[in-house]
């Protein structure tokens, strides 16, 4: 069953056209990775879906519903949880403020001023579980923006995952991470991800066909090809355009 | 009708000296961010200077020459030794440091000039009546639009046809831009806020003999500038221009069937833009 | 045993403040009120500007809508009483709040800030011009201060010790509120607004509805102060309600004691509070002109000193302020703390080098 199914999704940039015929089906429960050289329109496919944009053309369905034109807030509380590409925390608030925001957001706390938010028993002992799995605890104290950059990157897509979405939608996580700090990562999304439904976008091949179960290859704004690992890496077309080059 | 005609070539006069100066300051937030809450004051520093030059000198021609200079000096100087200074701290330290400046200017020109109103009478050759299509109109307002047109053709001519007219503009349209292009981005900042305070001191002395100098100039020339940006929307010279000339022509026709609430009028019509359209009419939408 | 100290602090505090105007007398203790009501005008400005992010150059909206309600609901209601009268107050200026922000709460930055300077601007001309109903320049007067009506049980007057006791009792009570409402979960909810308003919108939470509220609650409590001061002066006239010092002096002693703090607005207001009394009593002048003398033919030393009113040191302050000190002192104090942390805990987080 599809939890995200988008129907020939176009959209320009002021005539620059960037996304063309999209047509992506996420299955319930599966990892599915997107895959695509620079400027292929990755990031602006997660952003069409998530409610940046609303595309120039096509429709959005999620969980059989169609999203199209809702905003972000709206998506996100439909169950759609993403994280950035370029890291965008709550720079001046402390680790554990931020990933306290997620789990207000996932319990629905959004106008109460009615108690003491550090009073809240079972929001600070689900934020400290968090941030425990996350391997983020020593550091709490410590403003967001001051934080290393690989434990910085750990908080943004610990943001997305403690809202706890139906869906999340990963942009290169391990974007800009060390070999070390990417494997660490890996194991981390592993973790806490399982069971769940994740989108993924990720250029190192060695983490997409660990985690993946299904490959979406995007290629100047298309589809090149969808499918297992495996049939990904047999399609010519695929190592024509994608793989090949990063064999030689 | 012929009542019609005079409202409105007062109307163009004023909407022109208002364009003067709000282009200056749509420039400068466009290219750098800073809204320049000085700007206004600088335009009133300029009137002074002017009627100071005229007091010593008695020519309105040195006046229009000697005081812009000064003011656009005055403005370099603050942006070389305040403004660059707070960049870092952000856009509001830069907003409440102007307004600082603001104030000095305001109270230092009272504690020079006294409050009192200055007159500043045209010069001779400009203060007769002359006759289009059967209306007497006051020679030095034509004057004034002449001035005006003038200094708008130089500017289109620089910014459209020159390489720091093309820098400038690239700027405007995307911060990011001149960084991208290796650019001395200071020199060309301290020529646009020089060349912004420049027009605001031009307007300043030309309007002189139409409005008086007083210490009440900034105010009333300040909040009809503001306007004139936000509605046109940040940044946006045709639409500074567009709404400058219909602030003045609102103004001059609300005075003479309104009176009582010709200055509402202005607000009026920016609160029904903004509520139809936030960024202003030709503004960028905030991402 | 720390407990026992923060109640002795607690009660010397209530003592100092019982005490304080058979100790000092009238004109202190109103010196005090006007403290008081520029506290918490500078600390509803700040809701904003540090913990939203949102600079008002308008502010003096809504004191002066909290004024002139409180001034105008006594002139036309007999017998009202003074808490409903500060109560309309506050709901005039919740009230415009509420009108102006689906205007606002779309644009942050600049922008705000210059929509709220026209918007003040437009009310500033319209009390001048509405003037049968502002009175104009001449403003309205509140004349006799209302009673205090609980209940109709009991009826306190408002002399000017009790009234002294009433502001002080119900500012005490609004910031403690305002205090906290930045603790609560919405407080939260603002403060990662003010840092990332995007990822607050990915979170699922509203940011127009959010910075609405905010917004209104700050207004509401600029209106308090405003109906207070008017209480306190007896008269609100355009120039004390809306003018565009009035907007400029929260901003200037929020920059004071520092945007990154609660507290640090209300030190900022005492600043503030100082330095008004300062160049209002004409001590700072003296002062001034005596220095200048020493180095000064005493003619020029007269000029010189002549430039120096209060606007111009307000735009001094304002720019060295801004300048030197853009943390203000709260800023300053948090920043030696830091220093002093990092020093003690080794090896803290360091940003590598990617
Ligand atoms: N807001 C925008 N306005 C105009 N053009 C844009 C915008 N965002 C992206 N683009 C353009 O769209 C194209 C696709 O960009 P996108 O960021 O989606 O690529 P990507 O696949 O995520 O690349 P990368 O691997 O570098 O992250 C690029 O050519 C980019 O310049
Ligand atoms: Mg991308």
């Amino acid at each position: 069953m599809n939890i995200l199914e988008t129907r020939s999704l176009s959209h320009n940039f002021d005539g620059l056209r960037v996304l063309t015929d999209v047509n992506l089906n996420v299955l319930q429960g599966e990892k599915h990775a997107i895959i695509g050289p620079n400027g292929a329109g990755k990031t602006t496919l997660f952003n069409i879906i998530t409610g940046t944009y609303t595309p120039s053309q096509g429709k959005i369905f999620f969980k059989d519903k169609d999203i199209t034109g809702l905003g972000p807030c709206n998506i996100q509380r439909r169950g759609m949880g993403r994280s950035f590409q370029i890291t965008s925390t709550f720079d001046r608030l402390n680790a554990f403020q931020n990933i306290r925001l997620a789990v207000l957001s996932n319990r629905k706390i959004r106008f109460n001023f009615l108690r003491f938010v550090d009073k809240m028993t079972d929001v600070s002992l689900e934020t400290i579980d968090i941030l425990k799995r996350l391997n983020l605890f020593d550091d709490r104290h410590f403003p967001a923006g001051v934080l290393s950059y690989g434990k910085h990157r750990c908080l943004e897509i610990g943001m997305a995952l403690a809202t706890n979405p139906d869906l999340v939608m990963l942009d290169e996580p391990a974007a800009g991470m060390s070999a070390e700090e990417t494997h660490t990562a890996v194991e981390l999304i592993q973790r806490l991800t399982e069971g769940k439904t994740m989108v993924i976008i990720e250029h190192d091949m060695d983490v997409v066909f660990k985690l993946a179960d299904r490959i979406t290859v995007l290629h100047h704004g298309t589809i090149l090809a969808t499918g297992t690992p495996e049939e990904i890496k047999a399609n010519e077309q695929v190592q024509a355009a994608y793989l090949g080059r990063l064999e030689e | 009708m012929e009542a019609y005609i005079a409202q409105g070539m007062h109307g163009l006069a004023y909407g022109m000296v208002l364009f003067l100066v709000a282009s200056g300051l749509t420039l400068v937030l466009g290219m750098m961010g800073v809204l320049n809450m000085a700007h206004v004051n600088f335009f009133m520093l300029s009137a002074y200077l002017g009627y100071q030059v005229v007091a010593w000198t008695g020519s309105f021609w040195l006046a229009l020459l000697i005081a812009p200079l000064l003011t656009a000096g005055a403005g370099i100087l603050m942006e070389r030794f305040l403004l660059k200074k707070v960049h870092a701290f952000g856009p509001m330290a830069e907003l409440i440091l102007t307004m600082g400046v603001a104030f000095i200017i305001s109270d230092g020109v009272k504690a020079v000039w006294g409050t009192q109103n200055l007159p500043l009478s045209p010069p001779g050759s400009l203060s007769v009546l002359v006759n289009i299509a059967g209306v007497q109109y006051p020679a030095y307002r034509l004057f004034l639009i002449g001035l005006a047109v003038a200094i708008l053709l130089l500017m289109a001519l620089v910014l459209y046809k020159t390489r720091l007219g093309m820098i400038v503009r690239a700027a405007v349209a995307d911060a990011g831009m001149v960084d991208a292009l290796g650019i001395n981005v200071p020199l060309v900042f301290m020529t646009v806020f020089g060349a912004g305070t420049w027009m605001a001191g031009v307007a300043g002395v030309a309007i002189a003999p139409i409005l008086t100098v007083s210490p009440g100039l900034a105010a009333q020339m300040g909040m009809d500038a503001f306007i004139v940006i936000i509605v046109g929307g940040f940044g946006s010279l045709g639409g500074a221009f567009l709404v400058a000339i219909l602030c003045g022509l609102l103004s001059a026709f609300g005075v003479q069937f309104l009176p009582q609430y010709a200055s509402v009028l202005l607000f009026v019509f920016m609160a029904v833009v903004l509520a139809i359209k936030p960024e202003g009419l030709f503004g960028e939408k905030e991402s | 045993m720390k407990r026992n100290l923060i109640w002795t602090l607690w009660a010397a505090g209530v003592a100092a403040v019982a005490l304080f105007p058979h100790l000092f007398g009238v004109y202190y203790a109103n010196a005090l009120i006007l403290f008081a009501v520029w506290a918490l005008f500078a600390v509803s400005l700040n809701l904003l500007l540090g913990f939203t992010g949102l600079l008002s150059f308008g502010h003096a909206m809504y004191f002066g809508t909290g004024a002139y309600g409180a001034a105008l609901a006594l002139n036309h209601i007999k017998g009202l009483s003074i808490v409903p009268a500060v109560i309309i107050g506050m709901i005039a200026a919740v009230i415009l709040a509420l009108l102006i922000a689906p205007l606002v709460v779309r644009v942050s930055g600049t922008a705000f800030a210059m929509l709220h300077l026209a918007f003040a601007q437009l009310l500033y001309v319209l009390a001048l011009k509405l003037r049968s109903i502002t009175g104009g320049e001449d403003g309205i007067s509140i004349y006799p201060r209302p009673d205090l009506n609980i209940f109709g049980l009991l009826r306190i007057e408002m002399n000017d010790q009790n009234f002294f006791y009433f502001a002080v009792i119900v500012i005490a009570a609004a910031l403690s509120f305002l205090w906290f409402f930045t603790k609560t979960p919405f407080g939260q909810i603002m403060v990662g607004m003010r840092d990332n308003s995007k990822r607050i919108g990915y979170l699922g939470f509203k940011v127009t509805y959010t910075k609405a509220v905010v917004y209104a609650v700050s207004g509401g409590f600029a209106g308090l102060a405003g109906a207070i001061y008017a209480l306190l002066q007896s008269l609100i006239s355009t120039n004390d309600a809306y003018s565009m010092v009035v907007s400029v002096y929260p901003i200037m002693m929020v920059m004071l004691g520092g945007v990154l703090s609660y507290f640090g607005p209300i030190v900022g207001a005492a600043f503030f509070a100082l330095i008004d009394e300062w160049i209002g009593s004409g001590q700072f002048q003296q002062l001034l002109l005596k220095l200048l003398s020493l180095l000064l033919p005493s003619s020029l030393a007269q000029r010189v000193s002549d430039f120096f009113q209060f606007e111009m040191i307000l735009g001094l302050i304002l720019v060295l302020v801004t300048l030197y000190w853009p943390l203000g002192l709260a800023g300053f104090i948090a920043l030696q703390r830091m220093r002093w942390q990092m020093r003690r805990v080794s090896g803290g987080p360091q940003r590598s080098a990617t």
